[in-house]
């Protein structure tokens, strides 16, 4: 008791009582604007529609076409080139502005070594717009092992201009040797810039 | 996008402020008022920091009526010391200067962030309330353009 007493007969000068709200001032300011600061930086995640996307075409060979993905079910016939002329629509959906895009191999099974490989000859991927060819990803077949073209499996970027729509063709070919019933897989990404 | 928690910092700030303004004038308020005035500063802490651990669990709607509150609370604090100046210390020339560098210029910043979070949230407000903005913008305008002009217009009776 006696102590508060003395803590409560200390006079603080007027400039004291200032400066010690001052910092204290200081203090909480410099902490709730780092809070804040803090919680703008929170990321987000906001679920929107793809800029380019995936549609049905005419000649679709069968599978899902959803916006974001699709998964062709094509088929192949020894010893004579199969092809899908419009395959699947990939479609610029901004109105304003050309986005760029290229399509980059993942992964594809049955893989390199595998004797099964040689059922196939070659699985092109061709992109075309509303008048002529563009680019192409291409998978042929040497002995056991895929070769990719371009090399690394991966295309450079081409721009496709706004509310434009182009599709891909697939060719499939097997050698006369092929196999009835074999099934290979194929995963490439579409990537968008 | 402004966030909800804008309110409770401004308010928070507000209330440091207020701190600081009653210890200058400490002989006109009771000696308790700058310190309670920094513990409701720190309690806007308090409200950032459960947005900030809560920001998951309260959804906007939430977190923007609690932190208004805040706000609200804050604004009321001004408004009640430009009051005790003028009506119960009757320093009338005191609460004018009062009213003119701190009461009006924070309502009218609170005014302009919440409109503002408001419209980016969608919200429609009343015509008559932007009216009423309009109006009193260029009322105050005009006053001020006026005494710049003629400043001997401060000192007629």
């Amino acid at each position: 008791m006696r102590n508060l007493k003395i803590i409560k007969n200390v006079k603080l000068k007027k400039s004291s009582k200032f400066l010690i709200l001052l910092l204290t001032s200081i203090l909480v300011g410099t902490a709730n604007a780092a809070i804040f600061y803090s919680l703008t930086m929170q990321p987000q995640v906001t679920v929107s529609t793809p800029v380019i996307k995936f549609s049905e075409a005419p000649d679709h060979p069968g599978g899902t076409v959803n916006d974001a993905w699709c998964c062709l079910t094509a088929k192949s016939y020894p010893n004579a080139t199969l092809t899908y002329e419009k395959a699947v629509y990939l479609n610029n959906t901004d109105s304003e502005n050309s986005h760029s895009f290229r399509l980059r191999h993942v992964g594809i099974t049955p893989a390199n070594g595998y004797s099964v490989v040689g059922n196939w000859t070659s699985i092109k991927f061709l992109v075309y717009n509303s008048s002529s060819y563009v680019f192409s990803l291409n998978y042929t077949v040497s002995l056991t092992d895929w070769i990719l073209e371009p090399s690394g499996g991966v295309t450079g970027y081409y721009s496709i201009p706004a509310s434009t729509g182009w599709w891909i063709r697939l060719e499939t070919l097997s050698p006369a040797t092929a196999t009835e019933g074999k099934v290979c897989n194929i995963q490439i990404a579409v990537d968008v810039e | 996008m402004l966030l909800p928690e804008l309110f409770a910092l401004l308010s928070s700030d507000l209330f440091l402020l207020l701190s600081l303004l009653t210890c200058l004038l400490e002989e006109r308020f009771p000696k308790a008022i700058p310190y309670i005035y920094q513990v409701a500063a720190l309690m806007g802490f308090g409200h950032l920091l459960v947005s900030k651990m809560f920001l998951t669990v309260f959804d906007e709607d939430l977190r923007f009526w609690y932190n208004f509150f805040y706000l609200a609370v804050g604004l009321a604090n001004v408004v009640a010391v430009n009051l005790y100046l003028a009506v119960s210390k009757k320093t009338w020339m005191l609460a004018k200067v009062w009213s003119a560098s701190v009461t009006f210029p924070t309502v009218f910043i609170s005014i302009f962030f919440v409109y503002n979070y408001g419209y980016l949230q969608g919200a429609t407000f009343p015509l008559l309330t932007v009216d009423l903005i309009l109006i009193l913008s260029v009322a105050i305008l005009g006053i001020a353009v006026a005494v710049l002009l003629s400043p001997k217009l401060l000192r007629r009776r």
